[in-house]
């Protein structure tokens, strides 16, 4: 059975309705992008006024298309995007993602355009991402009907009311190797919200986590009901907090953004994890979406970097974590094992003699002791990579590593294995994992 | 659950026996108190209850009633709740001489303890929500304040207990005994009930209520009704 939105996520046939020759226009970028991201089926151009557009046929007009469309991303005049959903409609499509910007956002008169859309659509029997939106991108399927170019695959699903918000994550995730399961931009929402998503996302095997940033929620009922049934982790940057913060939301996206408190409150009531920058939002995505339910919360860290090993402890103090000694027995098979300068505690210290295989055999011996292990590289550690296992519990931080760490990171997250660049953005995130109580103290 | 039907007028705060009645019929504990219409019937009620007691003057539109001297705390004899009964009703019609005066309330004064507040709000858009917090400048000067959205069970009302960051004075500081934390989640539990069979209230505040070792007592409470 498939669910409602699967012709946005994964349609058989693509219409970039607005289509462009002009290499600066998004009705060009989109094209290119959807093609170049290694889309699998059809993709066909309209543009009334072209013949043909990066190598492919263009239809004059959303009639013209071939049947088996199912899904058209539209980047026309405002003025003209009803009527095109009504054709879209008539020649069978079923989903439209519309770029277009000049609706709710920009006044009264764009308001109006905007339910007459919403009208239309419903009316047509189409469902509508945006407008004003930066469109879909789901690497599962090779479609990028957005930008910026990025196909990396990975288990976060992105929901963001702002483009460039969802975007910069999908950004920092592609980059690092780890990638995303899929990539929603909202715009002004006027029929398809984050509760759709987060439904969808649900269900959407790829997705392990899902992260998005929100300026309000839509339909407080069907949000509640719906991330009740979730079993997926979701977390969420909510802004507009503070007055100013509220005003500058409603006029970005016409959002309601009410109460903060109560949003912590409602958040809280729902096990969604609420994240306060942006930062925080991809790091707590990485370790939701990565790491194992931890079963205590003893953690042992292991550095070979002083400094990073305090930092460290003092975040884990501070999250409530439980900075576990080392059982006597495992101290004393240590000190077998290594230099003696290293200093045998929590944190354990294996200082600048900290090789793989050093790190390979301490975590090895260490690992039936503790709930968690924190493994932070604070050197240029070659085949740092053979030292984590993908699925443990284990948080891995790399600082000060250079190329190597770059390239060691690459490693890791191509296994699954998610890498932070700081101690207290690692512990911060892996306390995420202790929130809600779920974890006795 | 049946509960008394509210008088329906525009907006306005319940008169302080109304709203204590209110709440004692959900088995909330407010703290024991009569209306006395005389001073005889204050001193017979502070003879009855045991002093010391506090008087307050219910006085509908009398907002600030400490503003105006409406309000008197350590009466410590039957004859000086009847003494404050004339010199309060005299004082309040002075400041305001057209104002009704429906009487004293002659209410026990409650043993020293940690003073929390459990309110309810209606927000336009997210409906009735819960609020616990530690009473004095821990909600006036740090907002050290907790929200929950009804339904409410009872683990998630001592884990909004547990939320402030003032939890610490709830659970044994410094050589105090704990206090007791399943009674103030009762509280929190039964306000969000409130909340929901009775739309017409628009926010209670049960300010302070008074925890203990054992149970708690709502000393003072205000109830906002829309019409």
């Amino acid at each position: 059975m498939s669910h409602p939105l699967e012709s946005i996520f994964r349609p058989k046939s693509v219409a970039v309705v607005g289509a462009s020759n002009a290499p600066e226009k998004y009705g060009y970028i989109i094209l290119k992008n959807i093609l170049e991201a290694g889309f699998q089926g059809p993709v066909y151009p309209v543009n009334p006024k072209a013949t043909d557009i990066l190598g492919r046929p263009c239809s004059r007009s959303i009639a013209d298309l071939p049947a088996g469309v199912d899904l058209a991303v539209i980047i026309i005049p405002a003025k003209a995007v009803p009527q095109a959903v009504a054709e879209a409609g008539q020649r069978g499509i079923r989903a439209a993602i519309i770029i277009s910007g000049g609706f709710a956002e920009s006044g009264n008169e764009g308001a109006a355009l905007q339910r007459e859309l919403v009208e239309v659509a419903r009316r047509s029997g189409v469902r509508l991402v945006g407008p004003n939106c930066q469109g879909v991108n789901n690497p599962y399927h090779g479609l990028c009907a957005s930008w910026p170019l990025l196909t990396q695959r990975g288990e976060i699903a992105v929901i963001s009311q702002s483009g460039t918000v969802g975007a910069a994550l999908m950004d920092w995730a592609s980059q690092e190797r780890l990638g995303c399961a899929a990539f929603v931009s909202l715009g002004n929402r006027s029929d398809i919200d984050e509760t759709d998503l987060i439904d969808y996302f649900a269900q959407d095997a790829p997705t392990r986590a899902i992260a998005a940033y929100i300026e309000g929620v839509k339909d407080l009922d069907r949000f509640r009901r719906v991330v009740t049934d979730c079993k997926k982790p979701i977390v969420v940057l909510k802004s507009g907090r503070t007055a100013e913060g509220r005003r500058a939301a409603e006029s970005h996206t016409r959002s309601l953004a009410g109460r903060d408190e109560l949003y912590t409150a409602l958040f809280r009531q729902l096990r969604v994890h609420r994240a306060d920058t942006l930062e925080d939002l991809y790091d707590a995505a990485k370790v939701l979406a990565y790491l194992p339910k931890p079963v205590g919360r003893r953690i042992l860290t292991i550095t070979s970097s002083g400094g990073s090993g305090i930092l460290a402890t003092d975040w884990a103090e501070w999250s409530g974590l439980t900075i576990a000694p080392l059982p006597g027995p495992v101290a004393g098979q240590l000190r077998g094992l290594l230099p003696a300068h290293c200093i045998i505690a929590n944190p354990l210290d294996l200082t600048g003699d900290g090789t793989a295989t050093l790190y390979r055999r301490v975590v090895e011996i260490t690992a039936p002791h503790v709930d968690y292990q924190v493994i932070i590289f604070g050197d240029p550690i070659l085949n740092a990579a053979e030292v984590v296992t993908p699925g443990a519990p284990q948080l891995v931080i790399f600082l000060g590593g250079a190329d190597v760490e770059r390239q060691e990171r690459e490693r890791m997250h191509l296994k699954k294995v998610p890498v932070f660049p700081t101690p207290e953005r690692g512990i911060r995130a892996l306390a995420r994992l202790f929130a809600f109580n779920e974890v006795a103290t | 659950m049946t509960s008394p039907s509210l008088p329906t007028d525009p907006s306005r705060w319940l008169s302080e026996p109304d709203a204590l009645r209110l709440l004692s019929t959900y088995n909330l504990p407010v703290i024991a108190h009569r209306l006395a219409t005389s001073s005889q019937e204050a001193a017979r009620a502070a003879q009855d209850m045991g002093c010391p007691v506090a008087a307050k003057v219910v006085a509908p539109g009398l907002i600030h009633k400490s503003d105006v001297g409406g309000v008197r705390l350590d009466i410590l004899t039957p004859d000086e709740a009847a003494a404050a009964f004339a010199a309060m009703c005299d004082r309040v019609r002075m400041q305001d001489p057209a104002g009704a005066i429906h009487g004293i309330l002659i209410a026990k004064m409650a043993a020293p303890g940690t003073e929390v507040i459990v309110g309810m709000v209606r927000d336009p858009q997210f409906g009735p929500a819960v609020m616990f917090g530690l009473g004095g400048i821990f909600v006036e000067l740090y907002k050290d304040v907790v929200f929950r959205l009804p339904p409410l069970s009872m683990a998630e009302a001592r884990a909004m207990l547990m939320e402030v960051k003032a939890a610490p004075l709830l659970t044994g500081y410094r050589g105090q005994p704990p206090r007791d934390l399943d009674a103030l989640a009762t509280c929190a539990c039964i306000v969000a009930r409130i909340a929901e069979e009775h739309p017409e209230i628009h926010q209670i505040d049960l300010n302070p209520i008074i925890a203990y070792e054992r149970g708690c007592v709502i000393v003072d409470a205000k109830i906002l009704v829309h019409g």
